[in-house]
């Protein structure tokens, strides 16, 4: 139950976009079509949920301070922290470079639209604030893996939802200086006043 | 007629092309269509136009629509401050007093909404739009009656500005006007509009034990605090005020026009008659918010939770919000079965942020907005499937 909670809190109260405004570059760039939105939310989801727990691990048997008392007594007071933004960093780009491979070999379609986006899933803000959040939180490997799904379903259903918009407002009049990214801006504005509707839920 | 007729035709050359108020013409043809038809007629030959259901008789028809929900609201804002100040009063009375409230109310909006429509409709030569009409009416009846002249002004002008003409004005908007105004108050100035807004107008004295509580928030209370929420609403300060068949009827505190069950439902008829709302949407934002009602009921816990379910369809403004915000053709989804998706979830959600979430004491607005946004993703897997069922039936 504890970990359902987790996962839906972070899916739609703590949502990385509207509560916390990462990862915003991709979501706005890559969501002029629901098919690719899809793809990369999906890619997200799934960096999100492997990264998480990875760094779980990463941070409580390496660089939290005593975490390397497993290779003996002499370890016990080493404090790896300061390396934790670059280890994190590096496990993230890892698991990208694998999704890209994945992706590459099963759909060159979905490749050749995601182009760029792909390898930057590798600094999308809302992948290491995850890792970071998992951190500030206490919390245990099952609940970090909870929240890195969550966070990451909450993005995806962000971006597809603002994708599925973006597409009927083809047929909209924007006034030209607003078109493009400026009524993005506005469209996401009004989804955040939207999304307030679970704000304040306690789980 | 025949002098309105005149006036209009005596116009009409300063606003042709070439006039000398040619960059006027969209106000001209937009007010003149109010009462004449427009003039241009289908060729002799080809497609004939027998019967041009436009925008403006739909958005009229609207508006004929909520006019029993803003009669009943004018004679209720009336009658609750009669009954608050424990002083009788005649019908005549109530309704004087009623219209002082909310009459400013609606020509305010009106006024600042129109001028900013006409604004736009200069500036970026599109026609005057009726979508206007439907908005103007609606922004004051979810407002309470004693929200200040000058919120309901700026709420008007976000919502035009923002949430429709940035768009490119009615039927391009995302999310439904009136209520992006409600939202925008909301969040802005929130103690003008939520908690204990509903009392008495002037330095009248409340009679004893009175207090300003709508069943809301009662049901609040009782999530929180534990209280009894049916002794609450049996013990209130007037008797009988929240009994079911007085909350249908509506005449209990709340923002202006949506107290009434009973006036959305003739509102709806009106709408679904003539076909300008759709019943699948009413229907199943109703059927959603009486299951979810049931699951709560099944679940308990407190008193709010263990409310009958027939009870959330007449508290707060699902009623109003079910017949004329979510049966917004522009902001709702468009495909058949999306309508009944996004129905039913609006349902769901109201009822879930009503007992659940204990920011908000009601749920109804910021579900439709929820579901708002979700619109065209519904719409755009509907669509999806089937074309993929339609494919998998051909054959090469």
């Amino acid at each position: 139950m504890d970990i359902f909670n987790i996962a839906l809190k972070a899916t739609f109260i703590d949502n990385m976009i509207f509560a916390y405004f990462l990862g915003m570059c991709s979501f706005l760039a890559v969501s002029k079509k629901v098919s690719t939105a899809f793809g990369l939310g999906m890619a997200v989801v799934f960096v999100l949920t492997i990264t998480t727990p990875v760094n779980w691990l990463l941070q409580e048997f390496v660089l939290k301070e005593g975490a390397l008392k497993w290779m003996g007594a002499s370890f016990e007071t080493v404090d790896l922290t300061f390396l934790q933004f670059i280890m994190f960093i590096a496990v993230i780009a890892s698991m990208v470079q694998l999704v890209e491979m994945v992706i590459e070999k099963f759909s060159p379609a979905l490749y050749g639209s995601l182009g760029i986006f792909l390898p930057l899933i590798a600094v999308n803000c809302s992948i290491l604030g995850a890792s970071l959040f998992m951190v500030q939180r206490d919390y245990t490997i099952a609940q970090a893996t909870a929240y890195g799904f969550g966070s990451g379903l909450g993005w995806f259903l962000a971006i597809i939802a603002l994708a599925a918009i973006r597409e009927r407002l083809k047929y909209s009049h924007v006034p030209a200086g607003l078109k493009g990214l400026g009524i993005t801006m506005l469209i996401t504005g009004l989804m955040g006043l939207a999304f307030k509707s679970f704000i304040g839920i306690a789980l | 007629m025949k002098l309105l007729k005149n006036l209009f035709d005596g116009l009409k050359p300063q606003f042709e092309k070439g006039g000398k108020l040619e960059k006027f013409h969209t106000l001209y043809e937009g007010h003149r269509t109010i009462v004449f038809a427009p003039d241009i007629t289908t060729g002799k030959k080809g497609t004939q136009i027998k019967d041009a259901v436009d925008l403006k008789r739909v958005m009229f028809t609207v508006v004929i629509a909520m006019i029993p929900c803003l009669l009943f609201g004018i004679w209720n804002v009336g009658h609750q401050h009669f009954i608050s100040t424990g002083v009788e009063g005649s019908l005549v009375d109530k309704l004087l007093i009623g219209a002082l409230a909310v009459i400013p109310i609606l020509i305010v909006s009106y006024a600042v909404g129109l001028i900013t429509e006409f604004v736009f409709c200069v500036v970026r030569q599109h026609p005057v739009s009726e979508g206007f009409l439907v908005t103007g009416m609606l922004i004051p009846l979810v407002m309470p009656p004693t929200i200040p002249l000058w919120q309901v002004a700026l709420a008007t002008i976000f919502a035009v500005v923002i949430g429709k003409e940035a768009f490119g004005g009615t039927g391009m908007n995302i999310l439904n006007v009136a209520l992006t105004a409600r939202a925008f108050l909301y969040f802005a100035y929130p103690s003008q509009i939520s908690g204990e807004v509903w009392t008495f107008f002037g330095d009248a004295q409340p009679v004893d034990g009175y207090s300003g509580a709508t069943v809301l928030a009662y049901g609040a209370s009782a999530a929180q605090n534990g209280t009894d929420m049916m002794a609450d609403m049996a013990g209130h300060w007037y008797a009988g005020m929240f009994d079911f068949w007085n909350m249908f009827v509506g005449v209990i505190p709340g923002s202006i026009g949506e107290t009434s069950t009973l006036m959305c439902l003739l509102g709806a008829l009106i709408l679904v008659g003539t076909g300008v709302g759709s019943w699948k949407i009413i229907f199943s934002v109703f059927s959603g918010a009486y299951l979810m009602g049931l699951l709560f009921n099944m679940i308990g816990g407190n008193s709010f939770l263990e409310l009958p379910a027939h009870y959330h369809l007449v508290i707060g403004g699902l009623a109003f919000g079910a017949v004329y915000m979510a049966t917004d053709p522009v902001s709702a989804a468009q495909t058949e079965t999306g309508k009944w998706i996004y129905g039913f979830l609006i349902g769901v959600l109201t009822v879930l942020i009503r007992v659940v979430n204990p920011a908000y004491p009601e749920g109804i607005m910021l579900a439709i907005l929820f579901m708002n946004v979700f619109a065209p993703l519904i719409d755009y897997y509907v669509v999806d499937a089937n074309k993929k069922r339609r494919l998998k039936r051909a054959t090469i």
